[in-house]
């Protein structure tokens, strides 16, 4: 059984079919790069998954459990997390504090004791400050994480909506364009931090548009153009696949 | 001392505003909870013969009662929608207390009676004769709101609220349910300016619609962007000592005093977001350029 299944899944907007009848498959501890030319459907798909968007027809299935439908924060409780291509941040708060909030929901005590401060708050707050912690020197920002995230450089703030991310404890992570604007530096960096994220027990889905991140990072590689899949399987095998290769450059004029 | 009283009020309904303003919401209908709490107080004490200080609790909580129904509802909405439908409830409120007879109709309630005595041991009952014991009273409520608020603010509670109101979207997508934790915010938010509305009607004992109108809504909204929208407890309180001394020093006629409501709100928002508390750290940040 698949960690994640999306069962025929289409999305319409008006008359326009974002998704047409997807089937796809994430297995676990896998790294799936999810590629295709622009409006090809990629966000649509993890705008579904997440319950950001509500699909036209289909299911998808985590964990052997219907998520169609549930609401973004519902999703996030079952260990999906996602980043998103914009860098969506909580800009007037300081690194730290951004990764912290992701940490809300894992206190034990209700509202009465939350309000109170009792000590078993206070225990609770400070393993999740270690939490937090942990997460930042994983991937590096510790030493900005007073900084506020609006002063940070794109590349950063592109790492610190990981760590958002990855504050909620997911299973599998949904990463939209992570290596956008990133210089070959920064992006050699990135893929060794999703590789050890697979070594902790993470599962990956990369869109990704950049394909030296993709051909070196991912196990399997599934490509989609106007909503449909048209090729799926090994990074050798996409690399050369023809219509794949159509689908970006177009089709040659005879 | 009147004065004294009516600011630590006003700086109780303004810190209300700053608590729904904390977690996102703008609201316009502040004062229709400080009406349901004064109303729900006169009849508690005057209808059913209970004791001030079990409608003062009993007040707060039937407001917080409305805001849990109502909030249901409304705290869905988009921001504007709710704001609309704030206001919305205020005007129904005050229309629907106009009319309705038994509650006095436009002409209000008279002769609320005051506070019943305090018994206190080895010493004589404190009455409330004059101003001075409700001095204590409203300064004792002003400093449980500001411990009740101040201990959401710090608290978990209090940073959902914060991720929420800076990006809904992002704070959803880390788990967080913005419709639990803003209803929440609107419960609370209510129940203390039902708290607020008990006190004013046994302090000023008489209760008309019109003093919970819309004005009085955005007087509160003054309160606390006057005295600075991003502190929370200082704000509202600078705001309300300005924005209550102001207009008893200006006499200012009935008719044009809405018109100079709306000009000040008006400036206050071209001109000064961060309200007087935040011209202090404009001073703080010129200050350092020329510490260099």
């Amino acid at each position: 059984m698949a960690l994640l299944e999306i069962r025929s899944l289409s999305k319409y907007f008006g008359g326009l079919a974002a998704l047409y009848q997807l089937d796809l498959d994430v297995f676990e501890s896998e790294i799936l790069g999810l590629i295709g030319p622009n409006g090809a459907g990629k966000t649509t798909v993890f705008n579904v998954v997440t319950g950001s968007l509500l699909p036209t027809n289909g299911q998808v299935i985590f964990r052997g459990e219907n998520i169609t439908g549930l609401r973004p924060d519902q999703t996030v409780q079952r260990g999906i997390a996602r980043t998103f291509q914009a860098s969506t941040l909580f800009m007037q708060l300081p690194v730290f504090d951004n990764v912290f909030i992701g940490f809300h929901r894992n206190y034990m005590v209700g509202a009465w004791q939350a309000w109170l401060h009792t000590s078993v708050v206070r225990k609770e707050e400070e393993a999740a400050k270690q939490r937090a912690m942990e997460i930042l020197e994983f991937t590096g920002l510790a030493p900005l994480k007073d900084e506020l995230a609006g002063n940070l450089p794109h590349g950063y703030q592109r790492v610190l909506g990981i760590c958002i991310a990855l504050a909620t404890n997911p299973k599998l992570l949904l990463l939209d364009e992570p290596a956008t604007g990133m210089n070959p530096g920064e992006t050699l960096i990135m893929i060794d931090l999703f590789r050890q994220l697979r070594n902790r027990g993470i599962t990956v889905v990369v869109v990704e548009h950049n394909m030296k991140v993709v051909m070196s990072l991912c196990d399997r590689i599934t490509v989609l153009n106007y909503g449909k899949k048209i090729a799926e399987g090994l990074p050798e095998e996409i690399r050369g696949n023809k219509e794949v290769i159509e689908a970006y450059l177009g089709r040659k004029e005879a | 001392m009147h004065l004294v009283i009516t600011i630590a009020m006003n700086a109780i309904l303004g810190m209300t505003f700053a608590l729904l303003y904390s977690a996102g919401l703008i609201t316009l209908g502040a004062a229709a909870f400080w009406g349901i709490g004064a109303y729900t107080s006169v009849l508690l004490v005057m209808k059913l013969g209970l004791s001030f200080w079990l409608a003062l609790p009993l007040s707060a909580m039937v407001s917080g009662g409305a805001a849990l129904m109502l909030g249901t509802i409304i705290v869905r909405s988009p921001r504007l929608a709710f704001l609309i439908l704030t206001l919305l409830i205020n005007c129904v409120l005050v229309e629907g207390l106009g009319g309705i007879e038994a509650l006095g109709g436009w002409a209000g309630i008279m002769c609320v009676p005051k506070p019943n005595p305090i018994p206190v041991p080895f010493h004589t009952p404190i009455e409330f004769v004059d101003k001075v014991p409700y001095y204590y009273l409203i300064l004792f409520l002003l400093l449980l709101t500001v411990v009740t608020f101040y201990a959401f603010y710090t608290s978990r509670i209090g940073r959902v609220w914060r991720a929420i109101k800076l990006n809904p979207s992002l704070a959803q997508s880390l788990g967080i349910y913005p419709y639990k934790y803003q209803l929440l915010a609107f419960v609370i938010a209510s129940t203390f300016a039902g708290l607020a509305g008990s006190f004013y009607a046994h302090y000023f004992q008489m209760v008309t619609p019109e003093t919970f109108s819309v004005l009085k809504s955005i007087h509160i909204q003054i309160y606390a962007i006057l005295g600075g929208l991003n502190f929370y407890v200082m704000g509202p309180v600078i705001g309300s000592i300005i924005f209550t001394l102001v207009p008893e020093y200006l006499r200012i006629a009935k008719e044009v005093e809405p018109v100079i409501t709306g000009a000040v709100l008006i400036l206050l928002v071209l001109f000064l977001p961060n309200g007087l508390a935040g011209i202090a750290g404009r001073f703080r940040r010129l200050a350092s350029i020329f510490a260099h």
